[in-house]
């Protein structure tokens, strides 16, 4: 290990090594509320690490990969990973529970910057085993431990689908390291793209759709939703899904000529998932569980800009810039994650420690009752609807626009079989993806109308604390400035977009050297 | 000039901050500062009015373009660019006039929350005017669907009993139709973008239609994308059948909302056909002209028919509505330059004359809480202050000669028949005329319906709901009221006697629209049964042909 590789892994040093402190200080000492102020603090620390002025080439052998693609993320992981912890921030969260928050962290910032399956692999796994620590740290009755239960073997399933997926990959690329996978599938391409391939690619797709919860890979997502609390549903709404989609296309970019398998899956995976969150969504009464076919419905959306980017990686031109799809899902991972945690940490400052918000019914009168909560989760949910001026609205133009740009180029064959039907193909993917926004426009819409229009059932204990207010606050503000100062945001996920594509590009020479 | 038109549509927005500001100040300072807003931008937007140039279709010095985000040099270049036209001059006017008429009329009525509702309807007041002024398609639709969510709160919190079914209903069906206009206004950007000379993606309204002329878009990929935006903005007008959450809305709205509903809202509809559909779109438009007018003379027929059999006045007026819209949308889709100018000089009429209408059910309902014809009767013996304005704006809304309906209301007819008997519209022909003449019939249904209104309501003998004891008879209308309304006859006569001051400002730039889609009618008028197999065939050639 050299320095080099030490210095880039600055933050995840920092973060693992500020999370093995809490954990062990935890042991012997009792002030709590300290525990938020040393995370927050580390998360501090950990931002100053990160190198963001100069995004070096890949460490070859190191198994990193610190591209612009690694920068955007990791920027993404600690921002949402001090929004997640200032959401926890209360007087008896305990060391365990901050440390495994940091930890999970950690695997994020770790996992966007891998270019090895190894490396993949374990920060995925960084990811997943804090979460089942959290997710039984945070809720005792039976259906948090159902929920823990539930969320723990599905996940080990998952991983191990991904470990079967990543050995034939091996298989195929004839080495861990994705650049040399990329060239090892362009050489195997000679007599099409291999059947081993395309098996690597199912059971890939199969794990991280777990992660991202994309139908038919979602049941578990209401259950455990419902059954956990709120902070815990933010963090599982998010980190999984950030994680999922950068592994997805780092790893779908590295195998030259997937697109003519990968295209027609992710198509169908964004269309039925979209379809099924949005439409299941609608006859929901628990707030978690419509939240959580929410975020099953903007793994759909997601899905659209894995699609516009495969096309662009297998030559196919966007008259937005070819880096449009990628750029399109790191800005709307990064509002949806903005959105999704404001939500979560106004129910969860409008709940009390004994007692969380369970039910839509229990917002009625809110607007009233407590006006900037609702405030707070009308901004919200009209972000997570895309209307403008807000956030998601941008999050929805990239998507929508960069499906709707795809050309094939008629110059140079691009060897898609679905030349001819690609550009239909994604005019229909736009347009199905528009109609699911206005049913989803419903759903969050009755969120909205009963808090402001049904009269007051009670008032609301709001005893979250000062952390979770703080959070709404913040994820608010947030919407609101990316609603109307978009650019500051885009520009970056934009260039991060080209970025990735002309890797991706430059990785796939030998393949066009072979024909 | 510079800034005066961001100022306008910025200070709303403003105003808006400061009555949420001053919310605990009490009802009285919230409303006279919402009120001074709505006046200062009335008088920017005077200002601007009368420095508008006649005779030319734009007015540069008003414009505001900076870029919002992207940059110039990216793929991406979205504008914060606003400008006034003559197609946008007089609707900027309307809005900013109205929207003085309803924090009057909201004067005594709101009593729940009136910071929340007077900055919600600033809001709104914002969103309005920066959707008729927007010059960057990102930008139009920023605005177009922004105006939905003040209506939708101002709907749902004081409205009436079914609020919250019908705040829902006029989200979810304009929003269900505006998501496709949006793509359907992305395919326009991308479609130039490939094919214009230069090959620069430009987001701006006035360069698009500009070099759509030049290069039209292929009329089988203009056909799809006509639909498209024919999915918002017919449904926004609303066109029958599309109609049905409009009464609902209406009816259930706070006055203030019904009258900007009515008065602006709808016309944000037809205003996206003149300004998209007809200068971008002109293959599709000349294709789909006949049915368009089909769907707006069933509207007008139908629209009549039902506001005849209500028994609330509100329910009467909104169905009114689909009849008068039904109006314009003939007008402007008569693709003749005296059917278009009436069509835009009735968007303003119908603001004038409905939203004044609406005030009256509102001052009525005050009076009287209740809305049943059945209930009242004689009002004028009691009320003839309200009697004499109700009656005027009857006038104008049935187009007598003199006010501003019939100015309109005569110009669409005469371009609509002219269209019909000396254009050249092929197979369509007789279809034209059987329009023409059904839409006439309209008229006279007009006048029926509104009439016996005021005929029932306020003439004959005196009928009232039964007061409590001791409660005084209801008042004629305050000064309060009086100068709620008043500005609103000011033009109904001024547009009525001098309609030509108005459409003088409008027409150069109405006429090139018209032209050009009459241009390409002439060349390629519809037949029956044409449009779809068209379109079939080039589906079934696969990709559309390139210029380069």
């Amino acid at each position: 290990m050299t320095t080099d590789t030490v210095k880039l892994l600055t933050p995840e040093i920092v973060l693992v090594t500020a999370s093995v402190a809490i954990f062990v200080a935890g042991a012997f000492l009792q002030g709590r509320a300290t525990w938020c102020f040393g995370a927050a603090g580390a998360l501090l620390l950990a931002a100053l690490g990160l190198d963001n002025s100069s995004p070096c080439e890949v460490v070859s052998g190191g198994g990193l990969s610190i591209d612009k693609l690694a920068v955007f993320a990791r920027w993404t992981a600690l921002a949402v990973g001090m929004l997640l912890v200032l959401l926890a921030w209360r007087r008896n969260t305990t060391s365990e529970y901050v440390g495994a928050l940091l930890l999970a962290v950690a695997g994020l910032s770790l996992v966007v910057g891998s270019s090895d399956l190894v490396l993949l692999f374990l920060g995925l796994e960084l990811i997943s085993i804090p979460t089942y620590i959290l997710l039984y740290l945070d809720r005792h009755d039976a259906a948090g431990q159902e929920a823990t239960l539930k969320y723990f073997f599905l996940s080990l399933l998952a991983s191990a689908f991904l470990l079967y997926g990543f050995s034939f990959l091996y298989g195929v690329g004839g080495s861990t390291d994705l650049r040399l996978i990329a060239a090892g599938v362009a050489e195997s391409n000679a007599g099409g793209f291999s059947d081993l391939a395309k098996i690597a690619l199912v059971l890939i797709v199969a794990a991280l759709g777990f992660k991202i919860s994309a139908v038919p890979f979602h049941f578990y997502a209401p259950d455990v939703y419902q059954g956990t609390s709120h902070a815990n549903a933010a963090l599982l709404s998010v980190l999984p899904k950030i994680a999922g989609m950068v592994v997805l296309l780092r790893v779908l970019l590295a195998m030259p000529g997937v697109e003519h398998a990968a295209w027609i899956v992710t198509v169908a995976l964004a269309v039925v998932t979209m379809t099924v969150g949005n439409v299941m969504a609608l006859w929901q009464n628990n707030i978690r569980r419509l939240l959580a076919y929410s975020s099953i419905a903007h793994a759909g959306y997601l899905l659209i800009g894995l699609a516009v980017a495969l096309a662009a990686a297998g030559g196919a031109t966007n008259r937005w810039g070819n880096g449009i799809g990628v750029s399109a899902i790191l800005f709307y991972l990064a509002v949806y994650a903005v959105a999704t945690i404001g939500a979560f940490a106004a129910l969860a400052y409008l709940g009390s420690p004994k007692r969380q918000v369970d039910g839509v019914d229990e917002l009625a009168g809110l607007g009233r009752t407590r006006p900037w909560p609702a405030v707070v989760l009308a901004v919200c949910m009209f972000s997570l609807a895309g209307i403008p001026p807000l956030a998601g609205f941008w999050g929805k133009l990239t998507l929508f626009a960069g499906a709707l740009g795809v050309q094939p180029t008629p110059d140079h064959s691009v060897g898609l079989w679905l030349d001819g039907h690609l550009q239909a193909g994604f005019v229909v993917l736009a347009v199905v993806g528009m109609l699911n926004a206005a049913v989803a426009a419903a759903y969050y819409l009755r969120v909205v109308a009963t808090m402001y229009f049904r009269a007051p059932l009670g008032t609301p204990k709001a005893e979250g604390g000062a952390g979770p207010w703080v959070t709404m606050t913040l994820c608010a503000v947030l919407v609101l400035a990316v609603g109307f100062l978009p650019g500051l945001l885009l520009d970056r996920s934009n260039q991060t977009g080209d970025a990735t594509i002309e890797q991706a590009a430059a990785w796939r020479i030998p393949a066009q050297d072979d024909e | 000039m510079d800034n005066v038109l961001l100022a306008a549509v910025l200070l709303p927005l403003l105003g808006a901050g400061c009555v949420w500001a001053l919310a605990e100040t009490g009802r009285k300072v919230v409303r006279i500062s919402a009120l001074a807003t709505t006046l200062l931008t009335l008088a920017l937007a005077v200002v601007l009015i009368s420095q508008y140039p006649v005779g030319e279709a734009e007015f540069a010095a008003s414009e505001t373009n900076v870029s919002w985000f992207g940059g110039e040099d990216g793929p991406i270049d979205v504008r914060f660019s606003i400008a006034l036209d003559g197609l946008s001059l007089w609707m900027f006017g309307l809005t900013a006039l109205l929207m003085v008429t309803c924090v009057l009329i909201s004067w005594e009525a709101i009593t729940d929350r009136p910071a929340a509702f007077y900055g919600t309807l600033l809001l709104l007041e914002t969103g309005m005017l920066g959707v008729f002024i927007a010059r960057d398609i990102i930008l139009f639709y920023v605005f177009f669907e922004f105006t939905l969510i003040p209506l939708f709160f101002l709907i749902g919190i004081w409205g009436s009993e079914q609020r919250r079914y019908a705040a829902v209903k006029f989200f979810l069906f304009t929003l269900a139709g505006s998501v496709l206009t949006f793509l359907g206004l992305l395919a326009i950007v991308l479609w130039n973008a490939y094919h214009s000379a230069d090959g620069v993606m430009t987001f701006s309204i006035p360069e698009l239609t500009a070099s759509l002329r030049l290069h039209p878009i292929d009329p089988a990929v203009q056909l799809w994308i006509f639909l498209a935006l024919f999915a918002g903005f017919a449904i926004k007008v609303p066109l029958f059948p599309f109609h049905t959450w409009l009464p609902l809305a209406h009816v259930q709205a706070p006055t203030a909302g019904s009258v900007v509903l009515a008065g602006v809202l709808l016309k944000i509809g037809t205003y996206g056909f003149v300004r998209f559909s007809l200068p971008m779109l002109p293959d599709a438009t000349a294709a789909c002209m006949p049915w368009v007018l089909w769907l707006a003379a069933a509207g007008i027929i139908y629209g009549a028919l039902v506001a005849l059999a209500q028994s609330d006045i509100k329910r009467l007026i909104a169905y009114s509505s689909v009849s008068h819209l039904g109006f314009c949308m003939l007008g402007i889709f008569s693709l003749n330059p005296l059917g278009m100018q009436g069509g835009v000089l009735q968007m303003v009429n119908h603001g004038l004359s409905t939203g004044g209408l609406f005030a009256v059910v509102g001052m009525i309902y005050e009076r009287y809480h209740t809305r049943k014809i059945a209930d009242l009767g004689g009002l004028a013996h009691r009320l003839p202050l309200l009697a004499f304005f109700m009656l005027v704006l009857t006038l104008s809304s049935i187009g007598l000669p003199g006010l501003n309906g019939f100015a309109g209301e005569f110009l669409l007819l005469l371009g609509m028949f002219q269209r019909a008997w000396t254009g050249v519209p092929g197979d369509w022909v007789i279809h034209l005329r059987i329009i023409s003449v059904v839409s006439v019939l309209g008229v006279v249904l007009g006048a029926w319906y509104m009439l016996r209104l005021v005929r029932l309501v306020f003439f004959g003998e005196l009928r009232e709901p039964i007061r409590a004891d001791g409660e005084p008879a209801p008042r004629d209308m305050s000064l309060r009221e009086v100068a709620a309304l008043a500005p609103l006859l000011v033009f109904v006569v001024w547009i009525g006697v001098q309609p030509r001051f108005f459409l003088d400002r409008m027409s150069p730039q109405l006429d090139g629209i018209a032209t050009q889609a009459a241009k390409s009618l002439d060349q390629k008028p519809p037949e029956l049964g044409e449009a779809l197999t068209d379109a079939n065939e080039v589906a079934a050639a696969g990709e559309p042909t390139r210029d380069h």
